[in-house]
């Protein structure tokens, strides 16, 4: 079918009218974070006065310890991120190739665990935290939220999973290989599309977490998300910093996702085959 | 030679290692050895059973994930379970056992049921507006057009974005003096608004705020999902003389339900917890206006420090939206597989 001109004219300036309407937010915080620090309540009338004062301040500012939050949450967000993938990927699989009841009891339960609002296990988990010794440590932060993507991805492994043939796998159990062999020498790379998609979107929203990581760390361990909200003073919003470190929390995603976009595109094309 | 697959066993059974004296062999022909591939030396415990391996390898691939997730999950929820039926709070750090007094309580809070009123709102407006603007968006992008590169990333730009930093850029852009929002309404000549002032207009701005972000994930999974469509049914459609519109409604719509749908109820689970969008723009005002499920539990269990009402409440909550969920998914999958799943 082709498509008229006029009809074309109008779905490309549709097109680029909702891409300027999701900027406009951005937009407008990044030219906030590039205004001098008082200027920050004429965003828009300073004409073309910019400054990175406000990044450097947040940069500098000793409380927050931006630098640290910045290792901190890229850290903690790829290990994590690893971590859970890892062991998330048998699961995803498990679900994938079997009809069993075993296999739908497991769906079931993981759909149960997305439904549960986090909040739920979170506070439980952070008064059981203090108990186990796991509260305010690295390896509490990284655990709880490995933990805690487990369902997520399950349930997109089992998509990509399923988007694998299982002719060749048969083939080489046939062959002789083990179960475990041919999962990991022949569904898992063919899967791999798939499962990069899954971990940059899982890693972007490790870098984004805020609820766990409020309920199971403490200043000592500064990650980007909670020192967004440490600029809400008593003497008010420092907006210009708060602008300033939002920004710098969207850079790496950015990076990321423009690295990575065909990646992300493919494997979540193979979603919807859940 | 004809292979019949029901034929073909991986491992040997037990009565032959029995036979062959339960030993791993070096010797043997190569078909016996590499029958025996995956059983390693000393797994005589499975042999005895009589099982063949292959039997419990799917216990063996789920073993770490459920292990993972009942030690993050299920422990913290019985643990939960544990205090809510205990009276556990900051007055009172010895808990002493009061079985169901912290669900009356929070049953008979009349915040309880506007949080719960403000959460299915927020939930119904947010996530069909983001469905109905993500398919839009899907559709438009779904055709050739120039600068796609950057228009892709630009659309995701949303997602990548943490909720709380969303959350203040919107709080920003409305606020009342400074915000450019206003600011643009004066210019154009209308009366400044005082967005979270009232009920509706902040209401309405935490709606916007989750649409601006969500949007694209729906757009990202739609676009995904229109491409791999069969084109077969289409062509013929269009040769059998249907217009663009019939075409939509009667082939391509039913097409995307199963992942329209799966989205969307995802997404729900997700909107049902929202949390720092509305706290960092409102926390639950004017008034309690905005008071959501998250935020009221987060004010329950934290705030007044009451750690076993506030597990009460988030009980309730989940079991609320279990409920809900496995009926949902009844009902889909009865329309998606003609049967139940479970």
């Amino acid at each position: 079918m082709r498509e008229r001109h006029g009809a074309r004219i109008l779905r490309i300036s549709m097109i680029y009218l909702v891409a300027f309407g999701f900027l406009v937010p951005v937009l407008y915080l990044t030219l906030t974070a590039f205004r001098r620090p008082q200027a920050v309540f004429y965003v828009l009338e300073a004409g073309l006065e910019f400054s990175i004062r406000n990044f450097t301040d947040a940069l500098n500012w000793r409380g927050v310890r931006i630098k640290e939050a910045f290792v901190n949450s890229a850290l903690i967000a790829t290990v994590s991120t690893l971590l859970s993938l890892v062991v998330t990927l048998p699961s995803g699989y498990m679900l994938a190739r079997y009809r069993t009841r075993l296999a739908r009891t497991w769906f079931f339960i993981i759909y149960l665990v997305r439904a549960v609002p986090y909040v739920s296990w979170v506070l439980p988990l952070f008064l059981l935290a203090q108990k186990l010794g796991l509260y305010d440590t690295y390896f509490g932060i990284i655990a709880a939220q490995a933990a805690f993507h487990v369902a997520f991805y399950s349930w997109i492994l089992k998509g990509f999973f399923e988007g694998v043939p299982h002719e060749v796998e048969e083939a080489a159990l046939l062959d002789g290989c083990s179960r475990w062999g041919a999962f990991f020498r022949i569904a898992v790379p063919l899967a791999m599309p798939g499962v990069v998609a899954a971990g940059i979107l899982g890693w972007i929203w490790g870098w984004n977490e805020l609820l766990i990581a409020l309920f199971l760390t403490t200043e000592s361990i500064p990650m980007f998300a909670k020192t967004v909200s440490a600029f809400i003073t008593e003497m008010g919003v420092e907006w210009g910093r708060m602008a300033a470190t939002g920004v710098m929390a969207t850079v790496p995603a950015v990076i990321v996702t423009a690295l990575c976009y065909r990646y992300i595109v493919a494997g979540l094309g193979g979603i919807h085959k859940t | 030679m004809k292979i019949n697959p029901d034929q073909v066993r991986y491992t040997p059974e037990a009565s032959e290692l029995e036979a062959s004296g339960d030993r791993p062999r070096s010797a043997g022909n190569d078909s016996e050895r590499v029958l025996r591939g995956s059983l390693a030396h000393g797994h005589s415990w499975w042999r005895r059973i009589g099982r063949r391996s292959g039997a419990l390898f799917p216990y063996e691939l789920i073993l770490l994930p459920a292990l993972a997730m009942f030690v993050f999950q299920g422990l913290p929820v019985i643990h939960g379970i544990l205090i809510s039926l205990q009276d556990f709070s900051i007055w009172n750090p010895e808990p002493t056992f009061v079985g169901l007094w912290n669900y009356s309580r929070v049953l008979s809070n009349p915040l309880f049921y506007l949080a719960l009123e403000n959460t299915g709102l927020f939930l119904l407006l947010a996530v069909s507006l983001e469905l109905i603007l993500g398919l839009c968006i899907a559709l438009l992008i779904s055709k050739p057009y120039p600068g796609e590169r950057v228009v892709r990333i630009l659309l995701l730009f949303p997602l990548l974005v943490a909720p709380v930093v969303a959350g203040l850029m919107f709080y920003w852009m409305f606020n009342a003096e400074f915000g450019f929002i206003n600011k643009v309404l004066g210019l154009l000549g209308f009366p400044t608004v005082l967005w979270f002032n009232r009920p509706w207009t902040a209401f309405l701005i935490i709606v916007l705020a989750d649409v601006w972000t969500w949007t694209p994930w729906f757009t990202l999974l739609l676009y995904s999902a229109l491409q791999t469509l069969p084109p077969e049914p289409v062509e013929a459609a269009h040769l059998d003389g249907a217009n663009a519109w019939q075409i939509f409604r009667n082939i391509t719509l039913p097409l995307l339900f199963p992942v329209a749908s799966f989205t969307v109820l995802i997404r729900s689970f997700d909107a049902f917890r929202v949390f720092d969008v509305v706290w960092t723009m409102t926390a639950g005002g004017p008034g309690n206006a905005t008071e959501v499920f998250g935020t009221f539990v987060y004010r329950i269990g934290l705030l007044t420090v009451n750690y076993s009402e506030g597990a009460a409440a988030a009980m309730i909550g989940a079991l609320i939206i279990m409920v809900v969920g496995v009926v949902v998914y009844g009902t889909i999958s009865r329309i998606v597989w003609g049967r139940t799943a479970a």
